[in-house]
């Protein structure tokens, strides 16, 4: 790029000028306030706007009200362009031709144009006057570094200043050594709560501790309260042994075990009795009452004594009355029983007349009897008709034997006496017989007797031997007077007999002719006898009832006194026709009366029930039943009060203080039970403290939060680390980015711009120096004697020379791509005269590749330089 | 049959990434990780489950907590007194070796030990179930375990016990397996734990990861909970349950052009948006224009926020969401300086954005475990180049306006 003419309108001290240039070396030369400045501002501000109003002092506006502006001829890459810029908004207006083609360019083309120098890198590196290459040493070595690295890469002072911000941020973020950025307090915040957290942590470890502790302690506290409860139980006991032993004294002298319980006087009974003459006297009260009731209502019925009477013992008359009929029907049978008993008596009285002689009626035969005694009448009959036969034979045998012998009558009959013995033998048999129990062995008896009397007389006979006539007749005699003799035997026999059973039979008066008829009125009369006797028995049933009945009537109605039934029965009949016509009369009265039935009912029920009550206990009067009752009570309250006192004091108590000795011996025990249960409550208190102390510092443990609450804080402080971290690292990135871009960006042209800096320099310096370095962190410079010297250690002037060096070296360097005027306004003030003279040489070389504008007030230049074009401002 | 599977309580663990969090969330968030285990034990006890599995991670053994421990016996114990057997499986982060635990815990629990194990229950319906599973002895198991399961036992059921992640091939530190293992294995169901992200890894028989059981970090998004299993004609079915009490949540909005206008965009947002529980709400937004470096100083140093916060306290609370971080995004303009060409600042990224530049970088940083710790993350680095791209697009765009 190269200016070609700038034309002023009004600029500072300028209106209406105008300065051509050539492409070389152009050297403007006035003295002080010629205006040099303000033209090396002039360019700057029509290329790149105006300063604003906020810096008056570098708008350089016309002083004398001139159009403030102005425009420049440049010519770039072939192409003719001119740029003007008035006065106006944002840096102020600016009109754009492209003079090659006659185009009128946008304003924006001009930023174009100039890319990539803008106000900044124009001002830091192609405006070169004394006061910014002094800035050099103001700057801090960073500053230079920037500046160069500026002078590296075009454009890069925007992003160089970011990387700035960035990096102050960052440092505000954090520093590796510092202390006040964020980060680095964070991080001694995090360590602080790490540190607090460890602190809080060493509760894990007693956590456990205390845990375990906690599990012993519960184990040793089951353990006591066992015991505990154990010896408190017995303390206990002791204790209410103690307190019972009054108790237990009194128990003890109640104790009369040995009186028996009778029953039957209990509470119950008493109260049975209470109730029983209660119902007496309820009833009784009632009785009368309805008595008077009744009496009056008589007084108007006007009923007969009897009927009064009987309405009272109605209950017990009435059944008697429902008898009544009976014993009528019983007192009849009684008049005909006792007529049937006189007949009966009369008809008994006359057989005893005729045939108790004695006051003894004789005896009725048995069968048996009657038998024997028709047997022996026909025995008697027989031996009688036999007799009388064997009279007649004897008779005839006597007349025969007087005939011959009259004699022979009185001669023995040895035989005869023969005979004899067996009648007798045979009597005596048949007597002995009679003596046989039962009638057929003296039936028997008899008739052996007979038998053996028969044999004696007619066997033993037959057999004596016979004789002649006499002799059969004597004989003939003897045998018939034997048989005479034996027939009167027999007869006598029979007729004992038959006397004997007449005597036996009280009929010893009685001829045994007479027999039969007698017996049947022994039978008649015990027929009668009989009769009699039940006729009386039957009476006396009769009578008794009769009797019971009129017992009773009179026991319930003494009023009835009627001896006789017939007169009984009549009151009686009278009785009930008045009943009847009572019932028929006013109902009243008939209420009043059952009503007083019905009461003197329940009256005798009631004194029933008490008369049964005190028979049950053997007693005679309520008042017994009270005594004893009294009696029994009392012993029944002092059983209970034993037993009430036993049972306060408890089965087990009352065995266990039967088993203690003394009071004492008590007391020492209860003392020494309760001493033991005062040390395991003690022991338990210890441990239920421990245990609470325990508990208590788990429940802080767990409960402070003081870790959890920690760990967050840690989290969230981890966090907002992080992300301040994160800021960190990103400032530091993007600064380091931008560094690098730039680096990258200037990087094949730094080592260039260094070499010709340092060639420049060596020129500058005539050589004094030889080399210039410039590292991302350093720059410094080498001695002609090879010692190395920092930017700090250089003078003034050679500083000044060293960053005037770099900053042709870059211009010389970036010409290709930007080729941008050098415009340099009174640069040298601090070079001694040969480095002045070197420094125009080096303009003067330098010109053939790039624009310089040489603004100064040397006037020795003009000698020194050689120029084409020397434009005196004073002109 | 009927039992919970849960893992991963990590009780009394803090939330990670909050930077600032009132009070009153700071006491629920310290809840929540009891809260949570709670209704699990709640569940079990409430629907008289045959037995419980906590698959690993039950707490976090280096940060010592009194208050999980604490809660264990009170939780293990009210088990016990239901009569519901625990089994448990240390895993990472609660692994074995703790010299402290003096006092073990009650009968119902059984720990499975540093080798697999077989447990045998017999359940009152009659059923015979043997459970399987190990404990980590120390931080990292490297070697697959599955072989050392046992094959089927001769009960009606089994179940495996792992808290381990699938193998990847190499570098594997939490008991690697692969799915065809587990399956060779002919179980009626996998108890999975350690990986916080809820899923099956295969359908019949269940192989599952219950997640944890609630969310610590705005990488554990969505609901939290366990699995209540139940056997159904011979298979095991899961139930997924919740138990979380606070959510996390990230949200995408549009729009917008300044801090001002975010704001509002914001309030309206939550407005539309209330959650049914506390949720912890990451925003990211996406912006039509870059904001000014103001702004962007201001959101980036969190007083943008922190400010917000306090301003829509109430916006928050009736929609129940807490917004913990917002982000900006812009479209990420080109790299595009006007004086520099693209090239040069390409390279110097290349330069900057190495591995060992940052690490230079963060330096002694690294000497915080915290943020050594999060450094290491991969995704610090990736998040930390985009922001500084960011950045640098934003600075284009104001050197642009420069220029201009």
């Amino acid at each position: 790029m190269r200016l070609n003419q700038l034309t002023i309108y009004g600029f500072g001290k300028f209106h209406d000028r105008t300065f051509p240039l050539n492409a070389g070396l152009n050297v403007l030369l006035g003295p002080n306030e010629a205006g040099k400045s303000t033209l090396t501002q002039f360019i700057s501000a029509i290329l790149f706007g105006f300063p604003t109003k906020k810096h008056p002092e570098l708008r350089y506006e016309p002083l004398d009200g001139s159009r403030f502006g102005g425009e420049i001829a440049f010519t770039q890459d072939g192409t003719d362009y001119l740029v003007s810029r008035v006065d106006g908004p944002r840096g102020g207006k600016v009109t754009l031709r492209n003079v090659t083609l006659d185009l009128a360019l946008p304003a924006t083309t001009l930023t174009h144009l100039l890319a990539p120098v803008d106000a900044q890198l124009f001002s830091n590196v192609y405006a070169i006057n004394e006061p910014r290459l002094g800035t050099v040493f103001a700057a801090s070595k960073q500053a230079l570094i920037d500046r160069l690295r500026h002078v590296g890469a075009v454009g890069s002072d925007f992003w160089l200043a970011q990387a700035h911000q960035l990096d102050d941020a960052a440092d505000e973020l954090y520093k590796p050594q510092g202390r006040k950025p964020r980060l680095n307090q964070q991080l001694q915040e995090y360590q602080d709560l790490t540190e607090k957290l460890n602190r809080a942590n060493a509760s894990y470890a007693t956590y456990w501790e205390l845990l375990q502790t906690q599990q012993q302690q519960r184990s040793q506290q089951k353990d006591i309260q066992r015991q505990l409860a154990v010896q408190r139980q017995v303390a206990n006991q002791y204790d209410q042994q103690l307190s019972l032993w009054s108790t237990y004294q009194q128990w003890l002298d109640l104790d009369d075990t040995a009186v028996p319980v009778v029953s039957g006087f209990q509470q119950n009974d008493a109260t049975t009795l209470e109730r029983l003459t209660n119902q007496v006297n309820a009833t009784a009260a009632t009785l009368q009452g309805d008595q008077e009731q009744l009496a009056s209502l008589q007084d108007q019925a006007q009923l007969p004594p009897l009927f009064q009477q009987y309405l009272l013992v109605a209950g017990q008359v009435d059944p008697l009355i429902a008898q009544f009929p009976d014993v009528t029907i019983a007192a009849r049978e009684q008049e005909r029983l006792q007529t049937d008993q006189a007949e009966l008596q009369r008809q008994a009285g006359d057989i005893e007349r005729q045939y108790a002689k004695h006051g003894q009626m004789p005896r009725a035969f048995s069968l048996a009897t009657t038998q024997r005694v028709q047997e022996l009448t026909a025995s008697l009959s027989l031996a009688n008709q036999k007799r009388r036969r064997l009279q007649q034979q004897l008779n005839q045998l006597n007349e025969q034997y007087r005939q011959q012998q009259p004699t022979r009558q009185q001669r023995q009959n040895p035989l005869a006496d023969k005979q004899v013995g067996w009648l007798a033998a045979g009597l005596i048999v048949l007597i002995g017989a009679m003596f046989l129990p039962g009638a057929l062995f003296k039936l028997g008896g008899a008739l052996l007797g007979v038998a053996v009397g028969y044999y004696g007389v007619f066997i033993v006979d037959s057999s004596t031997p016979a004789s002649r006539q006499m002799q059969t007749l004597e004989e003939d005699i003897r045998d018939v007077q034997a048989q005479l003799r034996e027939g009167g035997k027999a007869i006598d026999h029979l007729t004992q007999q038959l006397d004997d059973i007449g005597d036996a039979h009280g009929l010893g008066d009685l001829a045994p002719a007479q027999w039969n008829a007698a017996q049947d009125a022994i039978v008649m009369w015990d027929r009668l006898t009989q009769r009699l006797e039940n006729v009386a028995e039957q009476l006396a049933t009769v009578v008794a009832t009769v009797t019971d009945f009129q017992a009773a009537v009179r026991r319930v109605l003494p009023a009835a006194t009627a001896a006789d039934f017939t007169k009984l029965a009549r009151e009686l009949q009278d009785l009930q026709s008045t009943q009847q016509r009572l019932r028929t009369q006013e109902s009243d009265v008939t209420a009043v009366a059952s009503r007083l039935k019905r009461d003197q009912n329940a009256l005798d029920q009631a004194q029933r029930a008490v008369t049964t009550f005190l028979q049950t206990r053997n007693l005679r009067s309520t008042d017994a039943f009270y005594q004893q009752y009294q009696q029994v009570r009392e012993q029944g309250n002092r059983t209970q009060q034993r037993a009430a006192l036993a049972e306060q004091l408890g089965a087990r108590n009352l065995a266990a203080l039967q088993q203690v000795a003394s009071h004492a011996d008590l007391s020492q025990r209860a003392q020494s039970a309760t001493t033991q249960v005062a040390d395991l409550q003690q022991q338990l208190d210890a441990v239920t403290e421990q245990l609470a102390t325990i508990a208590g510092q788990l429940d802080h443990l767990t409960a402070s939060g003081t870790q959890a609450g920690l760990r967050q804080k840690l989290a969230n402080l981890a966090a907002q680390m992080q992300a301040t971290a994160q800021q960190w690292l990103v400032d530091r990135l993007v600064s380091q980015w931008i560094a690098a871009t730039l680096a990258a960006a200037s990087g094949d042209r730094l080592p260039q711009i260094v070499k010709t800096a340092s060639q420049f320099y060596g020129k500058l310096t005539e050589n004094r120096y030889t080399e210039i370095e410039l590292t991302p962190t350093t720059l410094r410079v080498k001695r002609a004697d090879g010692d190395w010297r920092t930017v700090g250690q250089l003078s003034r002037g050679t500083a000044e020379q060293l960053d005037f060096a770099v900053k042709l070296a870059f211009a010389v360097v970036m010409a290709q791509q930007v080729a941008m005027p050098v415009v340099i306004d009174d640069g040298f003030v601090n070079f001694d005269a040969d480095r002045r003279r070197a420094a125009y040489q080096l303009l003067a070389t330098i010109s053939d590749t790039i624009q310089v504008i040489l603004l100064t007030a040397d006037d020795g230049v003009a000698d020194k330089l050689p120029t084409e074009n020397l434009i005196r401002l004073t002109d | 049959m009927k039992f919970i599977h849960a893992a991963d309580l990590h009780l009394d663990s803090p939330f990670l990434g909050l930077q600032h969090l009132p009070n009153a969330l700071l006491a629920q968030v310290r809840a929540s990780t009891f809260t949570a285990a709670t209704k699990v034990f709640d569940k079990a006890i409430a629907e008289h489950v045959d037995f419980v599995l906590l698959a690993g991670d039950l707490f976090d053994r280096a940060e010592q907590s009194v208050a999980a421990q604490a809660y264990l016996f009170e939780q293990f114990g009210r088990l016990n007194d239901a009569g519901i057997p625990a089994l448990i499986s240390f895993g990472n982060h609660d692994y074995l070796a703790d010299q402290h635990q003096t006092v073990a815990y009650p009968a119902n629990v059984t720990v499975f030990g540093p080798e697999v194990g077989t447990q045998m229950l017999t359940l009152a319906s009659g059923e015979t179930v043997a459970i399987s599973g190990f404990s980590y002895p120390q931080r990292w198991v490297p070697e697959d375990q599955v072989i050392q399961f046992p094959t089927h036992a001769a009960t009606d059921w089994h179940i495996g016990m792992l808290h381990g992640a699938v193998s990847t091939g190499s570098g594997d530190h939490y008991a690697p397996f692969t799915v065809a293992e587990l399956l060779a294995k002919h179980y009626d169901y996998w108890a999975l734990g350690h990986i916080h992200h809820r899923q099956a890894l295969n359908d019949q028989p269940p192989i599952l990861y219950a997640g944890n059981t609630q969310g610590r970090a705005i990488t554990e998004t969505g609901t939290k909970g366990a699995y209540l299993v139940t056997s159904r004609t011979g298979q095991l079915v899961p139930e997924f349950f919740e138990t979380s009490t606070i959510n996390w949540e990230m949200a995408n909005l549009s729009g917008g052009d300044s801090l001002q206008a975010l704001s509002q965009q914001l309030a309206d947002w939550l407005t539309a948006h209330p959650a049914d529980r506390t949720t912890l709400t990451a925003v990211t937004v996406q912006l039509t224009q870059p904001l000014t470096g103001e702004d962007a100083a201001q959101l980036q140093s969190g007083d943008w926020l922190a400010l917000w916060q306090r301003t829509q306290q109430r916006v928050m609370r009736a929609a129940q969401r807490y917004v913990v971080t917002v982000n900006v995004a812009t479209q990420m303009a080109s790299v595009a300086a006007p004086q520099l060409d693209q090239h040069y600042w390409e390279q110097g990224a290349a330069g900057v954005f190495t591995p060992e530049n940052l690490q230079q970088l963060f330096g002694k940083l690294n000497q915080d475990p915290a943020l050594a710790e999060w450094f290491t993350q991969p995704q610090t680095t990736k998040a930390v180049e985009a922001l500084a791209r960011q950045q640098l697009a934003e600075l284009m765009g104001e050197e642009g306006n420069h220029e201009a």
